[in-house]
């Protein structure tokens, strides 16, 4: 647990293994009679962040606010509307993934992976789980026959799963396991950066533990890099050091773990630290509760995005949209009012006794 | 939270005791509920929690006897007490009697797991809303509108007038919770069966849901059974938790209590098992040893035993353990407890 206690320790003085600027990626909807005229879907709206190496940076926000869209963009799942992605390959060299044609994205490929939301869905029910596992190794033919097996075996003991269930289909194996058998697809061809896209969230409390322990013993291991997405941020904290906050498409907050959760800046970070529900009936927290629903991000308020939800708005913040700006060690966030807020973090949400 | 005396008979409004109900299935039965007694007191939120699968929906349905073929209730009583000596045991009335139809939905109301359970997409909010009110209240068209809407207004809906005439699929998955919400509290339910209702949602969606449970209770008085597995939910809401293992009752005590002095292995197994907001230096995660049995093979003994890190070996694997009473709002289920007088 060294690691997130020294939440700044992995950047210190390294070059950033990401950097991800102005990340754009838009949807084109049709809409009205016979669906004739288009609009779009900014599902990821302006998103700047780095990772550096062997760090987890967490992206949480509400649900549709565009965390998937974006995973799936920087390991080119999607292909970007704009912005850029300068990856720093595994000799050392920045490629631009936002515009790299399909032929060189292969080699980076194998370097950045992804687990996959849903373990009940993302996994082939007619697939054995050694063909799952192994399908990688074979799509950029670098094992077959005997020594993929044994790769395949051997990563399924790296992941707590035996070996004899190789043969068997996903069907017959629990959430849990099913999210190991995820999680080993993902890690067979030894990537740099692996994108966790709510790796635990359809998990039972005790599997959840289980597989968070195993994603860290991983990344120790492997000297992997994790770009963590999820909504629970109890778990987020447990697992990352730096986190970036996501409203509507748009980053609104990055810093360090313990400065987000004790110090945030923004409103709508302390909206949802404040609405996390505490397992213990002591510290029944004071939520703020956000009047009305997340807005639609193909009609987007103006301004602040926040500002129809923020118990803080002036009027400047229904005309102008504030800029993700830097306020001091390694804080970053979009908010007019940042410097004049006194905003309530973990500790002071938590009535002492 | 005084009236939650097991003895104190007039407050308890559900009296659940010795409930089995088995599903029948080729490959064997499913023990789902396996003995289960608890009560829900007047006007207080009672928590269900356990690990997916150990009997918390199934224990929902057949309050309602709502359990689908090849399920059953096997044995036990489930007496509600709906004021003086207004009783009746729900598991004795036959499923599709007239009695048990005007539970459902009037004395009890229902958020179900799966939203779409109780919430067609073909028809409008406002065309189900008033189905349901009519079926359990002698009132006219109109004033079943107007109830609708005013229930909609209550749980937050914006627009109600509009929403009424809404199709469930344009709404948010926050909205149509908040419609399922008010569907279930239409008639004034003495009792709220919410499964896992926040569960789908946001923490800010949720917050707000939870916020508007509060609210309601406080205003309508109604008792709330709360099932989740998110102990963070559970803290907040509750006055009373009943821990459920493999279809049954393990721990049952008052909601500090559980969190904080916590007497069964399980209990104690889960509580150390969440990450915690504000204690993420504090070492690693402990997890719960393996995972749950797979409902065909229930382990011998303590059904716990395999998994359990204080098994008494030599006893656990063979002694099925009965429920200790250490206190009187306090019972578990476990050998290292056993009541001396038996
Ligand atoms: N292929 C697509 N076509 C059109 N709209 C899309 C598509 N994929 C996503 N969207 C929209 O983009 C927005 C962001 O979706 P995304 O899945 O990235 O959200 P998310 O933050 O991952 O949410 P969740 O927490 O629910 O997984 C949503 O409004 C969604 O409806
Ligand atoms: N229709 C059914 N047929 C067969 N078995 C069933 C059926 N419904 C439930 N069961 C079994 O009964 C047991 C209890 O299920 P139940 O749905 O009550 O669990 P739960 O505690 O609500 O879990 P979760 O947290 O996943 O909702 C499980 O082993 C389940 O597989
Ligand atoms: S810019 Fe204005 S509306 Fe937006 S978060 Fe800051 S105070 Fe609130
Ligand atoms: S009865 Fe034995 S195995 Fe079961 S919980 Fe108690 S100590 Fe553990
Ligand atoms: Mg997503
Ligand atoms: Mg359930």
């Amino acid at each position: 647990m060294a690691d997130t206690a020294t939440p700044s320790a992995p950047a210190a003085g390294k070059e950033p293994l990401l950097r991800v600027e102005d990340l754009r990626k838009y949807f084109p909807i049709r809409q009205g009679f016979f669906g004739r005229s288009v609009t779009q879907v900014r599902a990821v709206d302006g998103v700047t962040f780095d990772v550096f190496p062997g760090e987890t940076m967490a992206v949480v926000g509400e649900s549709g606010c565009g965390k998937t869209t974006a995973g799936r963009c920087l390991v080119r799942a999607f292909e970007p509307t704009g912005g850029s992605i300068l990856y720093r390959n595994r000799d050392g060299d920045e490629v631009a993934l936002d515009t790299l044609d399909n032929k060189s994205l292969k080699p980076v490929r194998r370097e950045l992976r992804m687990i996959f939301q849903d373990p009940f869905s993302s996994l082939n029910p007619r697939m054995t789980v050694m063909d799952i596992i192994g399908d990688p190794l074979r799509v950029h033919s670098i094992a077959s026959g005997s020594e993929l097996e044994d790769r395949v075996a051997d990563m399924l003991l790296r992941v707590g799963l035996r070996p004899e269930y190789m043969r068997r289909y996903p069907h017959a194996f629990s959430g849990g396991q099913r999210q190991r058998i995820g999680i080993a697809k993902a890690l067979i061809l030894s990537p740099q950066l692996v994108v966790a896209d709510e790796a635990v969230s359809a998990l039972d409390v005790s599997v959840q533990a289980q597989i968070l322990n195993l994603l860290q013993d991983l990344q120790a291991e492997f000297d992997l890099t994790y770009v963590f997405i999820a909504h629970d941020l109890s778990v987020v904290e447990y697992i990352a050091n730096r986190v970036s906050v996501m409203y509507v498409g748009k980053m609104v907050e990055t810093a360090a773990t313990d400065e987000l959760y004790h110090n945030p800046k923004h409103p709508y970070t302390e909206a949802l630290l404040s609405a996390v529900p505490r397992p213990d009936p002591r510290e029944r927290s004071q939520r703020i509760v956000l009047e009305g629903d997340v807005p639609d991000p193909a009609h987007p308020p103006s301004g602040c995005y926040f500002h129809p939800r923020c118990r803080y708005a002036q009027d400047m913040c229904a005309t102008e949209t504030p800029e993700l700006r830097p306020i001091g060690e390694g804080h970053e966030v979009a908010c007019h009012l940042a410097e004049d807020l006194d905003l309530r973090g973990i500790t002071d949400l938590v009535p002492r006794d | 939270m005084s009236n939650s005396n097991h003895n104190a008979g007039a407050d308890i409004l559900l009296d659940i005791r010795g409930l089995k109900t088995y599903f029948h299935l080729d490959e064997g039965t499913v023990r789902a509920v396996d003995g289960v007694d608890f009560t829900v007191p007047r006007g207080t939120t009672i928590g269900i929690v356990g690990e997916s699968g150990c009997g918390k929906s199934v224990t929902a349905f057949s309050i309602l006897q709502l359990v689908e073929k090849p399920g059953r209730i096997e044995e036990g009583s489930i007496v509600l007490n709906t004021g003086g000596q207004n009783r009746v045991d729900i598991a004795a009335l036959d499923h599709d009697s007239e009695e048990l139809r005007q539970i459902r939905g009037k004395d009890i109301g229902m958020i179900f797991q799966e939203p779409m359970t109780s919430l067609s997409m073909m028809y409008t909010v406002g065309f189900q809303m008033t189905e349901a009110i009519r079926l359990h209240m002698d009132v006219e068209k109109d004033e079943a509108r107007d109830r609708a809407i005013e229930m909609l207004q209550a749980v937050g809906i914006p627009r109600p007038e509009q929403r009424f005439d809404a199709y469930p699929f344009e709404l948010s998955g926050g909205m149509r919770q908040r419609v399922m919400i008010a569907m279930a509290l239409s008639c004034d339910p003495m009792l709220l069966i919410a499964d896992e209702p926040t569960t789908a949602l946001d923490v800010t969606t949720q917050a707000q849901i939870l916020e508007l449970m509060q609210q309601l209770q406080e205003e309508f008085g109604m008792a709330i059974m709360l099932i989740t597995h998110d102990l963070g939910v559970v803290a907040e809401m509750c006055s009373e938790v009943v821990v459920m293992y493999l279809g049954e009752v393990v721990e049952q005590a008052d909601v500090d209590t559980i969190f904080h002095n916590p007497q069964h292995p399980y209990t104690q197994a889960l509580l150390e098992s969440i990450p915690r907001l504000g204690h993420s230096h504090e070492g690693r995660l402990n997890p719960i040893l393996g995972s749950v049995p797979d409902p065909y093979h229930r382990p011998s003994g303590c059904p716990f035993h395999p998994r359990c890190t204080q098994i008494i070996t030599g006893r656990c694997e063979t002694v099925h353990p009965e429920i200790s009473r250490l206190d009187p709002r306090h019972t578990v289920r476990c050998l290292l407890h056993e009541d001396p007088h038996g």
